[in-house]
């Protein structure tokens, strides 16, 4: 037997108001660790963007299309080593409005040189390059649908009205996580071709490729300046603000998640606080007790902060235990297979893990700092006085 | 602990002592003594003298036993002479130590090697079994475990209840929890035995009982024992009797 050991026997005291408390406690860290993990995943979402592309668009708003010669105009620019266009399609198969995926147009000639990181067997690769309703899926995408390489996918389009018939030309992988596996790339000219006259030759926005990092804000400045005087102006960003940009309703969510991960944190600690006060409360003439047969103020308090903090690591340690599976085998694959582009990789980070523990023992001790300065400051006859 | 087992008649010193205390107390040594002892509560603004100028001796190896009317003091004496609180006025020698002089921390550190607590309500610990609420106060001496462990035996021994050393005090009776609580004052051999009203939430034959330990422990041990007590058979047992009255001995 030690002191530690009677903290720690203490919580038995109130079983039942103890296992409240620990559950509180590790509903309050799994909650926190949801958070912490939607927060650092999509950061990292962020930080894998490419550092040698950057992205233009119309000044005004990415919905808003540029001309289709822009590209030509970047890509005469010095330093600029690839460009290429994309479209936002925004169609849906047919009759499932619900199942959302991304669905783009792009120039298949120049696509490849811009993300070098996609994979595409070489033999679907060619097949797309010469299939004019050719298309390429993401493996994830794939998986998502059911489709195969041959197969023919109808899709309705909303921005560019009609069904539109596609091949499955290739399903694509990634080597790096800067592009998500479940977008469905097809070729523009198909597009084109077939769009009413205001949407013929317009593109939603173009990646540019410079030969290295360094060179991209410079380059962002003169793309900019380039259309400074042509009727549509354009803003260009680095891949990494584009991505930003485009999760800008979601990164104000995420703000007001990572203020409710400190509100839930604030609610465990006044949940463990509580418990412990009343437990002084109930223990003053014990304490008292013990303080006559010679225990010091430092002992009383070390069993109130003992007790408390056995209470919140423990809630800690089944917060994370639980959340742990839950989101690296739950969560996290449904967010990674289906949110690739803002979640590449959905699972509970090292350093969140050690946080919550962190926090669990950090907010335990500062919840039961007053009680426990209280009970040390207990008179001993006051306290044996004192009637359970 | 160890001479727990031991007959009275086998120590010589002992004998002596205890021969010395039923005939009179001449030759013992004084233990305890308060010279112009006064004690008041602040209640607020409001003061309360509750002891006011006593002056008492006892003998070691006495057993006291301290009876008077409700709100007369006793448990205030008794919490002066175990160190639990400090004097108003006068001063307090246990031993040719002087208490009054002492820090909090002092008396407390003076209280775990020389006093020994006995509580109406036992006071023992429901989350601990009977040895370890024996064992608790030696957690601030530095014996190994396996030394304390022995110890906490030994006590429980003395008090008859070694057979209940795993139980915990929720499965024991009030007799045996006070009895516990007996193991645990005596367990850091203490020259001093304190019990306020120790018999008073028992019944007769539990309280005969725990009475026929204290004189034992009286007798046998050599401990000094202060107790309060309402009840005239408790106060029968003891070897001096003093009444207290409107903080006054009579
Ligand atoms: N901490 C305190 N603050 C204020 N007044 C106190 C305090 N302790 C004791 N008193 C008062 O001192 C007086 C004596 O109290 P004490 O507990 O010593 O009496 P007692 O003789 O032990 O009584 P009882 O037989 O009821 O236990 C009472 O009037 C009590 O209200
Ligand atoms: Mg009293």
């Amino acid at each position: 037997m030690n002191l530690a050991g009677i903290a720690v026997k203490n919580t038995r005291r109130n079983l039942f108001r103890t296992v409240l408390t620990v559950t509180g406690v590790a509903v309050a860290m799994l909650a926190f660790l949801l958070l912490r993990t939607v927060l650092s995943s999509w950061t990292a979402g962020v930080e894998y963007s490419a550092k040698d592309r950057i992205a233009t668009r119309h000044k005004v708003t990415f919905v808003m299309w540029l001309p289709r010669r822009y590209v030509d105009d970047i890509r005469a620019l010095d330093g600029v080593k690839a460009a290429s266009w994309f479209n936002w399609f925004g169609a849906h198969l047919p009759g499932k409005e619900d199942q959302f995926f991304a669905n783009i147009a792009t120039d298949p000639k120049s696509f490849f040189d811009i993300y070098d990181e996609i994979v595409v067997p070489e033999d679907q690769k060619q097949h797309w390059l010469q299939d004019r309703r050719g298309a390429i899926v993401g493996s994830v995408l794939a998986h998502q649908f059911g489709w195969k390489v041959g197969d023919k996918v109808t899709l309705e389009g909303s921005i560019y009205p009609g069904l539109w018939e596609f091949n499955i030309d290739g399903i694509y992988t990634a080597t790096r996580k800067s592009v998500d596996q479940s977008t469905f790339f097809f070729d523009w000219n198909y597009l084109n071709e077939s769009a009413r006259d205001s949407a013929k030759e317009q593109v939603g926005w173009i990646i540019t490729k410079v030969p290295n990092p360094a060179q991209a804000a410079g380059l962002v400045k003169r793309i900019d300046q380039l259309f400074d005087n042509r009727d549509i102006q354009t803003l260009t960003m680095s891949e990494r603000a584009l991505n930003t940009s485009f999760l800008g309703m979601i990164s104000t969510m995420l703000t007001a998640m990572s203020m409710v991960s400190v509100v839930i944190l604030l609610i465990m600690m006044l949940i463990l606080g509580n418990t412990i006060a009343m437990g002084v409360r109930e223990r003053t003439h014990e304490y008292g007790v013990l303080r006559a047969i010679g225990f010091m103020p430092k002992h009383v308090s070390a069993f109130v902060l003992g007790e408390a903090t056995f209470i919140g690591l423990f809630g800690g340690c089944v917060g994370v235990g639980i959340a742990y599976p839950l989101i690296n085998q739950g969560v996290g694959r449904f967010m990674e297979e289906n949110f690739t582009g803002m979640f590449p990789y959905f699972r509970v980070a090292g350093s969140d893990v050690a946080i919550a523990l962190g926090l669990s023992l950090l907010l335990a001790l500062v919840a039961a700092a007053i009680p426990a300065y209280q009970a040390s400051k207990l008179h001993v006859t006051d306290a044996l006085r004192r009637v359970g | 602990m160890s001479d727990a087992s031991t007959t009275p008649t086998s120590t010589a010193a002992n004998t002596a002592a205890n021969t010395a205390v039923k005939s009179g107390g001449a030759a013992a040594a004084t233990l305890i003594r308060l010279s112009q002892v006064g004690k008041t509560y602040y209640r607020g603004k409001e003061a309360v003298e509750v002891l006011k100028n006593l002056d008492l001796e006892m003998p070691d190896g006495a057993f006291e036993a301290l009876m008077g009317p409700s709100g007369s003091g006793k448990s205030t004496l008794l919490n002066l002479i175990a160190g639990l609180d400090n004097v108003t006025s006068g001063s307090i020698q246990i031993s040719g130590v002087d208490l009054s002089r002492m820090s909090e921390g002092e008396r407390a550190k003076w209280r775990s090697q020389n006093v020994g607590f006995i509580f109406q309500t036992y006071n023992l610990m429901p989350v601990l079994t009977a040895a370890e609420n024996v064992e608790l106060p030696l957690l601030l001496t530095s014996l190994p475990s396996a030394e304390r462990k022995k110890r906490a035996l030994t006590a429980l021994r003395v008090v008859g209840l070694e057979e209940r050393a795993s139980h915990r005090p929720d499965q024991l009776s009030g007799g045996q929890q006070q009895r516990v609580a007996i193991a645990r004052a005596i367990v850091t051999d203490p020259k001093i035995i304190v019990a306020d009203e120790p018999t008073g939430d028992l019944d007769r034959a539990s309280a005969d009982q725990i009475l026929e330990l204290l004189v034992k422990l009286n007798k046998e041990l050599g401990k000094t024992i202060v107790m309060v007590t309402h009840d005239p058979a408790a106060a029968e047992r003891a070897s001096i009797v003093r009444r207290l009255d409107k903080g006054q001995l009579t």
